[in-house]
């Protein structure tokens, strides 16, 4: 009978296009918004994945990992002192301005690494060397600083080029990839010391210390040592990470309106998929009725009206799911846009469009449930 | 009567009673009904609009719960059984024909004339042969992978038949079967279940008011406000049948 109930559906043109449309609808707008919403999360936390370490020791105010308030420069030896910590390095961060050739100014994310160790070092180096970074005046620039820092020029810059950085002169020793910050600022790594220089001298210079726990601890326990012995404020990664999420939450307009829209693309999808099944199913009704005089009993019809909804649910889902994947390689393709597709969004997307299906369905059975079978004697 | 008739009772009704709504709006539509149709014969259950004969039909067939009496039907007592054995009685012993055929328009005859087979628990190649079999005994070889729609009235009536008889039904339910169709389609569509009805262990029961197919009766009850008033045929009078 299945068979049949598909050919049932797909006979009535006009509204299985409408359910798949309105499904597929409510996929793209609920996936793609939730992918550009986890996208740009996922920019709030670019220091985290660019500078990557297990303690991030900062200011006991701060709450988040783009709101660094500066420590003094001794608090990198009180952490190093800590029982529980195998090793502390310096991290400078600061926003800068990088001239362009036309004499415009781009600001860029100056990240000031431990001279030795270079702790904090950009994720992938593209080209060049990432310990040249130490001679003298000497900058690595991430993909989007070389797209931005090119413009007015003839060429696109590259190894050995240099560029205005704060009216001192900065030399491309290295290009590297790195995830893009929240407000769009190409990252530019160099050492401490020389990210000092570049830097108007300020009285605490200090942005943060990166730590590793000692042997035998856990970044959690390394963290609450280093709390209790210094006052500062020691997250561990992941614990910075949801941080930093949970104050873009509270303080920021974001969620809201990303949340409204997707919100909505689960009530267009719930409204159009659930009023057309359910205007199909009462277009059906008589034939429907005589199926039950005819002896199907309420079960079958209900499996049919499943079999129906949950047909045109996978259509629209894989339609939507395609063509936001779609939309995510093109977007990608240009450029690096907030954009993140973790396979626990299609998974989440998937089960409330396939809810979305089994209540249409469920509103279909009710109304089939309820008809007697003498309704097909009725003129 | 034909041959084929016999005294064996294919459906007993006693005192069947039916009302609708409750309180004031209540509407009795069955006050007593007293009913017998016998086997291998057509019989014809007549009568002014709104005086109970699809309601009758109704709860002969099992589609329609009734309040009070008892109906019988092939040895089966419908006024003790469960909905869900109502059901199953239904699949197995009833064949459908209605006033406006009631096909599936999105179905090629072939698909609809398996129905029943298929909610019996045939499987689909099986269903789909006998299908296109009862087609062409119905008359209609070669027009089994069309759509209703795509047929003519008469046509489409002996689709609704082939579905009605195609998982061989021993009571034959028809509604206004020829309301819909000319004079001499509908001799045609009559002649078809004078056919069918001749079956010895078969019923065919019709509801209609359309006069011009009294005479293929093999009996005729005459219904009036809720209750049989008169059997025409053997065993009563001949007036209405000629």
């Amino acid at each position: 009978m299945y068979h049949l109930a598909l050919k049932m559906l797909l006979g009535d043109r006009a509204k299985y296009a409408m359910l798949v449309g309105g499904l597929t609808f409510a996929t793209m707008l609920m996936t793609q918004q939730s992918a550009v919403f986890f996208g740009l999360l996922k920019w709030t936390t670019s220091h985290l994945s660019n500078m990557r370490a297990k303690i991030w020791v900062v200011d006991r105010n701060v709450q988040q990992a783009n709101e660094l308030k500066a420590l003094r420069d001794t608090d990198v030896n009180r952490v190093r002192s800590v029982t529980g910590v195998a090793w502390a390095m310096p991290i400078y961060v600061t926003i800068q301005s990088a001239k362009l050739a036309d004499g415009n100014f781009k600001p860029i994310m100056l990240v000031g690494l431990d001279n030795t160790t270079l702790v904090g070092r950009p994720p992938i180096m593209l080209r060049g060397q990432l310990e040249d970074v130490r001679l003298p005046n000497s900058i690595i620039l991430d993909e989007l600083g070389i797209q931005r820092l090119s413009v007015g020029r003839a060429k696109p810059l590259g190894l050995g080029d240099t560029f205005e950085l704060n009216d001192k002169e900065a030399r491309i020793v290295g290009i590297c990839r790195a995830d893009r910050h929240f407000f769009g600022y190409p990252y530019a790594y160099s050492t401490y010391t020389q990210a000092l220089q570049f830097a108007p001298k300020q009285r605490k210079m200090l942005s943060l210390v990166l730590a590793e726990p000692a042997p035998g601890w856990t970044a959690e326990a390394a963290a609450k040592q280093i709390q209790l012995e210094t006052g500062m404020k020691a997250y561990t990664e992941d614990e910075l990470f949801w941080s930093t999420i949970r104050w873009y939450f509270r303080n920021t307009g974001i969620p809201v309106a990303f949340v409204s829209i997707i919100v909505l693309g689960f009530i267009v999808g719930t409204t159009i998929s659930g009023q057309t099944f359910y205007a199909f199913v009462h277009e059906n009704l008589r034939h429907l009725g005589a199926l039950k005089a005819m002896g199907a009993s309420n079960g079958l019809l209900a499996r049919m009206l499943l079999v129906q909804s949950f047909t045109v649910g996978f259509l629209g889902y894989g339609i939507g799911v395609l063509l936001v994947t779609l939309f995510g390689q093109v977007v990608l393709a240009r450029g690096d846009p907030p954009f993140m597709l973790p396979w626990q969004l299609p998974a989440a997307t998937f089960a409330i469009v396939m809810g979305i299906c089994a209540f249409s369905a469920l509103l279909g059975i009710v109304k089939v449930w309820k008809v007697e079978p003498a309704i097909v004697f009725r003129g | 009567m034909s041959a084929a008739t016999s005294t064996k009772l294919a459906v007993h009704v006693r005192a069947v009673t039916k009302t609708f709504g409750t309180g004031e709006a209540a509407v009795p539509a069955l006050k007593g009904v007293d009913f017998d149709a016998r086997q291998g014969e057509l019989l014809m259950i007549v009568g002014p609009s709104g005086c109970g004969k699809t309601t009758l039909l109704s709860v002969i067939a099992g589609t329609l719960n009734f309040d009070g009496g008892e109906i019988d039907v092939f040895g089966s007592p419908l006024h003790a059984m469960k909905p869900r054995h109502i059901t199953e009685f239904r699949k197995r012993h009833v064949g459908f024909i209605f006033q406006q055929f009631n096909l599936i328009p999105t179905l090629s005859c072939i698909e609809n004339v398996s129905v029943p087979l298929l909610i019996n628990g045939v499987s689909r190649r099986v269903a789909e042969q006998k299908a296109a079999a009862m087609l062409d005994q119905m008359g209609l070889p070669g027009r089994g992978h069309e759509r209703p729609t795509n047929l003519s009235g008469g046509q489409q009536q002996r689709v609704a038949i082939a579905r009605a008889l195609v998982h061989e039904p021993r009571l034959v339910i028809c509604d206004e079967p020829t309301s819909a169709l000319d004079k001499d389609t509908g001799g045609h569509i009559m002649d078809l279940l004078c056919a069918v009805a001749r079956h010895p262990e078969r019923s065919v029961i019709v509801v209609t008011h359309d006069n011009r197919i009294f005479k293929y009766a093999d009996r005729l009850t005459e219904m009036e406000d809720g209750r049989v008033q008169r059997v025409h045929g053997q065993g009563g009078n001949h007036d209405l049948i000629e």
